[in-house]
């Protein structure tokens, strides 16, 4: 008798144990998992693949995620001599530091900031470019020997940059035409549905069971996270960007716990993601707020 | 083939030979040529005080500058014939002035050609040994421990020196820290001191302005793989800090306070207890920087400032540096304005933002002043080359401030921790695995050599 509670105690363990395993810390694509493999830039999450151009490689790595939900998601340069560069980097919408309402504000933004500088040429102002069949904003600068041309596309509400910089106008052009061969199914070789991303969801009005992680680590410092959220309203990851281990640890044991009301979509219940900044207070206290300035609601 | 064609046919390949050699010899000789001008000539053009300062407030300021060069021994009665003596060095300490490190181009900069670390070692009878990584043509270094024995983080100050064997110190017997275990484990890193001209207008600066300007070119930024964040007092109040290496630092009281504790050993009233307690090292009342009750300092003969007589040493060390002038650059020409041009072109300005402005300051001719630091004082991702390994509030072990630029023309060493006298590298060590430098570094290495040999003689004229 004795020996099967025990047994019964240790199965509700183990079960518990794979539900969290199941539920918030499943295994999922993150923005930073780009890589170079064979010769191809990948990133599940965005869905992308672009084949290098022929004798380029992956440069030195850039920085993990930051504060404000900026990726650099890859760097490739030529394997022999350094003619040019092409970074590849993301912003989170829902935590930008100055936000953009879409890729067309962001390369007009941009295209401000250059214009503004001496002895810098906007050679192609803002202009949409549709590329694999999704729409991107390109703006085209040079200055101090330097040719440069950003494509700018939405993805997951993030705005993801393509930044191509060459010593010359034919080689800029050579890398713009490498874009050809940029894609957005992955492996999967179709379109595949991800969640729709939907901004200020984690609020009172869609919150139903909230768990407040335990505070650690430094105060004040507002902690990027993003969540998807299944059709019956359980969180089925947490995605902490910037923080520290142990704050990260704390934070995805309490929002695992975190439960919605489902989002309906045409009547029908839907997975989104959405985005949430918390903030430890000394004294243990925890402030949240919902990241993102603007009332964004994309498909996936 | 006439013989005439011929001839001609072969002046032309070798002249068009020579001339391609010409120009790989001029190419190469450029490629060469790219190299630090060096320091700047002509006068420091930093250490006098802000321009129309309030009443009393250059009084002040040349009040305070004879606090920052005052000499500490362990009582202040050592040396009765050292003009504005103090007390309270030690038990442990790097140096023992604020001016013998802040030195170079003038009272208030960064490390000297002469490292006084060197002569201080054994200076008034101390018996110090001075480490490996302290040379008389070095930098002034203050040496700060990764890791705990037990594996912990550290990350404080571990002096240099002890004021064991002083006269004015009978019977301490404390030893120095064992360096060359620390640097062989691979624990010990460094840091060198930063200049205090112009940080007045910094403290000046509001919270919303720095996060404005260092929203405006978010744009930019993305374009070149840059984020940062500002470090924020943690356990305070949760504004902006903005001083020091990785901006740990909330104001320039708590910076002088910290530092007359921590770099000379004088407790004062920010930090008033000594860091080492060995109970036969203690010779003075704690604080040993105190406001002043009497009318007189018992001390410090008047100054001639009736403010700067009754205020702490470090008020006057904060009140030196808060009225102090920002570096003067010198005239632009067409060289460094094409530099200027580079500069701004290839991204270092998206983290060294070429301008501030105060907001209201308590010395009102200080209201809204724009000036140029050159830093967003943000705290920035420096890669794997750069890391100390060490934490300071939210900046990581390898997140550093945006060095203020301004003065750069007349520093001797570079980088956190010194590691170089050549500007250039100090530039190419930006780049390394994870820095957010890294696009811009790219942008410099892509740049034609005579536009890379602008940007360091624009460097070179601030």
């Amino acid at each position: 008798m004795w020996r099967l509670s025990h047994l019964g105690v240790l199965v509700c363990l183990v079960s518990g144990l794979a539900w969290q395993q199941s539920a918030a810390t499943a295994p999922m694509p993150l923005p930073e998992d780009g890589a170079v493999r064979n010769g191809t830039f990948t990133d599940a999450y965005f869905n992308l693949s672009y084949p290098l151009p022929p004798g380029w490689t992956e440069g030195m790595a850039g920085p993990g995620p930051s504060h404000s939900g900026y990726y650099v998601l890859g760097t490739l340069r030529p394997a022999g001599d350094f003619t040019g560069t092409i970074v590849i980097t993301a912003q989170d919408m829902f935590f930008a530091a100055k936000q953009f309402g879409d890729a067309a504000a962001m390369a007009h933004d941009l295209s401000g900031a250059m214009s503004g500088l001496e002895g810098m040429t906007i050679d192609r102002p803002p202009s949409e470019v549709r590329i694999a069949g999704r729409r991107f904003s390109r703006i085209d600068f040079s200055g101090v020997g330097l040719f440069r041309s950003t494509f700018i596309t939405e993805i997951r509400c993030h705005l993801v940059s393509f930044d191509l910089t060459a010593k010359s106008p034919e080689r800029l052009a050579a890398l713009a035409l490498s874009f050809d061969k940029l894609g957005f199914a992955g492996d999967r070789g179709a379109e595949r549905a991800d969640p729709r991303c939907v901004g200020n969801y984690a609020d009172t009005e869609h919150l139903v069971t909230k768990v407040d992680p335990v505070a650690t680590g430094p105060s004040f410092t507002p902690i990027p996270v993003r969540i998807v959220v299944g059709t019956d309203g359980s969180v089925e990851h947490v995605h902490v960007i910037s923080a520290t281990s142990g704050q990260r640890d704390s934070i995805e044991s309490a929002l695992g716990r975190w439960k919605f009301k489902p989002h309906e979509m045409d009547g029908r219940a839907s997975a989104i993601e959405t985005g949430l900044l918390i903030e430890f207070r000394p004294g243990g206290a925890v402030k949240y707020s919902t990241g993102n300035r603007s009332p964004l609601n994309r498909p996936g | 083939m006439p013989k005439v064609r011929f001839a001609h046919a072969l002046f032309l390949a070798g002249a068009a030979s020579a001339m391609a050699g010409v120009a790989a010899l001029s190419g190469s000789a450029l490629a060469q040529a790219v190299q630090d001008p060096g320091l700047r000539g002509g006068p420091p053009g930093a250490g006098g005080p802000l321009p129309n300062l309030i009443p009393g407030g250059s009084g002040f300021f040349k009040a305070a500058t004879t606090f920052f060069v005052q000499i500490n021994s362990v009582t202040g009665t050592l040396n009765p014939t050292v003009e504005n003596g103090g007390p309270g060095l030690g038990p442990r300490y790097n140096l023992n002035q604020c001016s013998g490190c802040h030195a170079q181009p003038a009272v208030g900069g960064t490390s000297p050609k002469i490292n006084p670390e060197v002569a201080v070692a054994t200076l008034d009878g101390a018996q110090n040994y001075v480490p490996s990584f302290i040379s008389l043509n070095g930098p002034v270094r203050e040496a700060r421990f990764v890791n705990n024995p037990d594996g912990t983080p550290d990350g404080q100050v571990h002096n240099l020196y002890t004021i064991t064997g002083r006269p004015d110190a009978p019977n301490c017997k404390i030893t120095q820290p064992n360096f060359a275990a620390e640097l062989a484990a691979h624990n010990v890193i460094f840091r060198i001191p930063t200049p205090v001209f112009g940080l007045g207008l910094v403290e000046l600066v509001s919270d919303l302005t720095l996060q404005t300007n260092f929203a405006a070119d978010s744009a930019l930024k993305s374009q070149l793989g840059i984020s940062g964040h500002f470090n924020t007092s943690i356990f305070n109040d949760g504004t902006i800090t903005r001083f020091g290496w990785k901006a740990q630092n909330k104001s320039l009281l708590m910076f002088s306070g910290e530092a007359y504790n921590v770099e000379i050993g004088v407790t004062n009233e920010l930090f008033p207890n000594e860091r080492d307690t060995t109970p036969s090292c203690q010779f003075n009342g704690e604080p040993e920087d105190m406001t002043i009750f009497g009318t007189t300092d018992p001390v410090s003969p008047p100054t001639g400032s009736t403010a700067s007589d009754f205020s702490t040493g470090i008020v006057n060390f904060a009140t030196f540096m808060r009225l102090s002038a920002p570096p003067a650059p010198v005239a632009p020409t067409q060289q460094s304005s094409l530099g200027s041009q580079v500069f701004q072109n290839i991204g270092c300005q998206a983290c060294h933002t070429l301008t501030q402005k105060t907001g209201l300051s308590a010395f009102t001719t200080q209201n809204n002043i724009t000036f140029s630091p050159l830093s967003d004082f943000a705290v920035h991702d420096m890669g794997s080359g750069l890391a100390d390994g060490v934490t300071q509030g939210t900046a990581t072990g390898q997140e550093f401030r945006s060095a203020p630029l301004w003065g750069v023309g007349q520093r001797i060493f570079f980088l956190h921790d010194g590691r170089t006298n050549d500007l250039l590298q100090a530039i190419l060590q930006h780049a390394s695995s994870g820095s957010e430098a890294n696009a811009v570094i790219n942008n410099f290495n892509l740049l034609s050599p005579q536009n890379k040999q602008a940007l360091l003689v624009y460097l070179r004229s601030l």
